[in-house]
């Protein structure tokens, strides 16, 4: 006899989803293998001479890296002579502040953060995040994205997206040759939502930073790094040339940050018999020694290899603990998709979202996740509300919130038709109204016309070749009666000139003031600390139009 | 621990928090800008200049319409980039610091040639030699002296490593 309780339960989304048993021998284990290194350091003459159980003359390059550039030595053998469960015990202590915190975690090498954090309980974990995320108030960005990579679908989704909340946004491409179009339509969308918004293209490294360099746009992220030597080499980088790429970035006035996440090394078959969490914080100390403000980093997409695991999402945000742990921007992935399940991907997004990171979500995708050229997202535009109920539910700030259709409609044909006419100033293919009405009331690239692709690749081909830059999308956009968005895409450009916006967890408000862990620290000590939502804030998130009123009745 | 010291602990930190968050301590001696001084495009926009020599106050709109500022002069000049380094130092920042003081070294650097060094740095692209004329190249010709040594470094290391191009 079959019992009908399990038969039931055997049909259940979770029981779709893949799991694995824990083989620490090859690294299919999130935290806390008996085969991590112990954590150790020796200093000789200045030099680091032993680090985690290896001598130098046995480092890898990592190691080297590591130890050369990520470990501030005058305070490392005092705190690494310190008990890893006092240092744990003292992050989630309220009377030990953020920076008594850095003080020690900057000193100490991967296995001993490893080691702190594998003390740490889900909760305790997320008391660490609200103390140790670098920014003051916590912030999201979306991905803007669509497989037919149709710009005027870009450019309204991303003003939506403003509209909605967002602070940064980044796109991506189904055709590589799309790039440049796919970043101009984000920009000018995104500016035309909310002015001050960064925006980004995720492109092959040297390419993404081109894109860059052209005023194309204003950061960028996918910059990867990975935890083991074999890895770093399949991914086409070593430490330094990806330290080197950071500072080509910071010379152009750009904001980047690096990307790493538990599960690549496993996934990608060189582990070398070490924890996902030991190798994620081995990436995380190159990226500080590479002295890059920020990471995104949670897994991000190989979190189905941590999903698979016990304690694997536990892991994950241990992994953006330590990104915090090390002073870094937090931009917490909570993108690709993992599970078929709707209660597993709130819980996965619980840490972040409940805690408050720098960006809680990198990215939320704002189009249906059949759109998201990312594979997928774990929260899509079909969520909006949800994630604003659950704000209002927790009275938690998750950087969206509620909006009013005809501000959405307002916001999404202007986007369009201010792409119309650049594309028209720059002498593009031109886009036609029945394009822009489409955009303004679209769910997805469903409801798009298609485009001429041919036409369209080789009018990008020729703009690239006429070295059209930023300065070009100001005055078209002027030309075409688009003064407002034109000025916002001038103040955009300027911003690299100062430079204010490459410290750590930057964001602008819609009047370009910049608010990063400069000058608005997390200051979180207890109760009644830290970020507070304001009244005005408050009544923003928990105004949501479908709600009875009292008067009403 | 006794309520007395705890209290006195809080109210330190409290403090301490507060002197962060509102307008920190002034700029310290030297003349070295601080979190005080940030962010610079407002409280500091007298002393940045673009690397066309233009003060960044005198940027506007309107000429990037008339097309008296062009691509060249949307860029960040090397003293800006020192200025937001010393910001990042007064926050202990030390490492993001030293990233931004390479990076003012290479804003000489054309972006072409910029994307052919990044390239030559990837695994297995270059031989040591080949490096080793990079890193003398970003010394002599742009004055990029940590660039160079982080290029040298990497010589070392990827020979160690066998990274280097193979013949």
């Amino acid at each position: 006899m079959k019992s009908k309780r399990f038969e039931a339960l055997a049909a259940r989304p979770v029981n779709q989803d893949g799991y694995v048993q824990e083989w620490p021998e090859v690294g299919l284990i999130a935290m806390n293998s008996p085969f991590d290194p112990k954590p150790s350091i020796k200093i000789e003459g200045g030099k680091i001479v032993e680090m985690d159980g290896k001598t130098r003359a046995d480092f890898d390059m990592l190691d080297t890296f590591i130890a050369d550039h990520a470990i501030r030595l005058g305070n490392a053998e005092k705190a690494m002579a310190m008990d890893s469960l006092e240092i744990a015990r003292k992050i989630v202590d309220i009377n030990v502040s953020r920076d008594e915190i850095l003080d020690i975690t900057l000193s100490v090498t991967p296995a001993k953060l490893t080691e702190i954090v594998g003390k740490l309980t889900i909760v305790e974990i997320m008391m660490g995040m609200t103390k140790m995320r670098a920014r003051l108030m916590p912030a999201n960005q979306c991905h803007v994205t669509n497989v037919k990579d149709n710009p005027i679908q870009i450019a309204a989704d991303a003003a939506e997206a403003a509209v909605r909340g967002f602070a940064e946004m980044e796109t991506t491409v189904g055709i590589a040759r799309y790039a440049p179009f796919n970043a101009m339509a984000l920009f000018v969308g995104a500016q035309a939502g909310r002015p001050g918004i960064m925006t980004q293209c995720a492109l092959e490294e040297a390419t993404e930073l081109q894109l860059g360099m052209r005023g194309f746009t204003t950061y960028a992220e996918t910059i990867s790094v990975y935890g083991t030597e074999p890895v770093f080499m399949d991914g086409d980088d070593t430490p330094y040339s990806k330290a080197f790429l950071a500072s080509c970035y910071a010379s152009r006035g750009l904001k980047m940050r690096f990307t790493s996440g538990t599960g690549s090394e496993v996934q990608m078959g060189y582990a070398e018999g070490k924890s996902m969490l030991y190798l994620e914080a081995r990436c995380l100390a190159v990226t500080k020694g590479a002295g890059v403000q920020g990471t995104q980093n949670g897994s991000v997409s190989c979190v189905g290899v941590p999903a698979g695991v016990p304690g694997g999402i536990r892991a994950i945000a241990a992994e953006n603990l330590i990104a915090m742990l090390l002073d870094l921007e937090s931009t917490t992935s909570n993108d690709q998709t993992f599970t078929h399940s709707d209660l597993r991907r709130v819980a996965r997004s619980v840490p972040q979202l409940f805690s408050g990171t720098d960006y809680i979500c990198s990215g939320y995708s704002a189009t249906p996740n059949y759109d998201n050229m990312f594979a997928g997202s774990n929260w899509d535009a079909d969520d909006y509300d949800d994630w604003n109920i659950i704000q209002r539910d927790m009275r938690i700030d998750g950087g969206l919130q509620p909006v009013k259709e005809d501000d959405v409609i307002k916001a999404r044909n202007k986007a369009a038709r201010a792409l119309q006419g650049m594309f028209r100033e720059l002498g593009l293919p031109p886009i036609t109204d029945e394009e822009v009405e489409a955009a303004t009331y679209a769910r997805g690239s469903q409801d798009m016309p298609d485009r001429n692709v041919n036409e369209d690749l080789k009018a990008i081909e020729a703009m690239m070749a006429r070295k059209v830059t930023g300065v070009d999308f100001v005055k078209a956009l002027d030309k075409a009666g688009f003064p407002d968005v034109a000025q916002n895409i001038y103040n955009m450009l300027r911003q690299k000139v100062a430079g204010d916006y490459l410290h750590t967890a930057s964001i602008f408000d819609k009047d370009f003031h910049v608010y990063s862990g400069v000058n608005a620290p997390n200051d979180y000590h207890g109760p009644m600390t830290g970020y507070q939502l304001s009244e005005e804030r408050w009544e923003q998130i928990k105004n949501i139009p479908n709600a009875i009123r009292p008067e009403d009745i | 621990m006794d309520q007395e010291l705890l209290m006195k602990q809080i109210v330190e930190q409290v403090m301490s928090a507060m002197n962060k968050g509102a307008a920190p301590a002034a700029p310290a001696a030297g003349g070295k800008m601080t979190a005080a001084n940030y962010p610079l495009a407002e409280k500091e926009a007298d002393k940045i200049k673009t690397p066309t020599g233009k003060p960044f106050s005198s940027l506007s709109y309107e000429k990037v319409l008339s097309g008296e500022l062009t691509s060249d002069d949307m860029r960040i000049a090397p003293e800006t980039l020192e200025y937001q380094a010393q910001v990042a130092e007064s926050v202990n920042r030390e490492a993001f610091a030293g990233n931004l003081r390479r990076a003012a070294e290479l804003i000489a650097v054309p972006d072409e040639r910029l994307l052919e060094i990044y390239n030559a740095l990837r695994p297995y692209r270059s031989t040591k030699q080949e490096l080793i004329d990079i890193a003398n190249e970003l010394d002599g010709k742009y004055g990029a002296k940590t660039a160079a040594g982080l290029v040298r470094e990497a010589a070392e290391v990827y020979e160690k490593r066998d990274r280097l191009k193979k013949f």
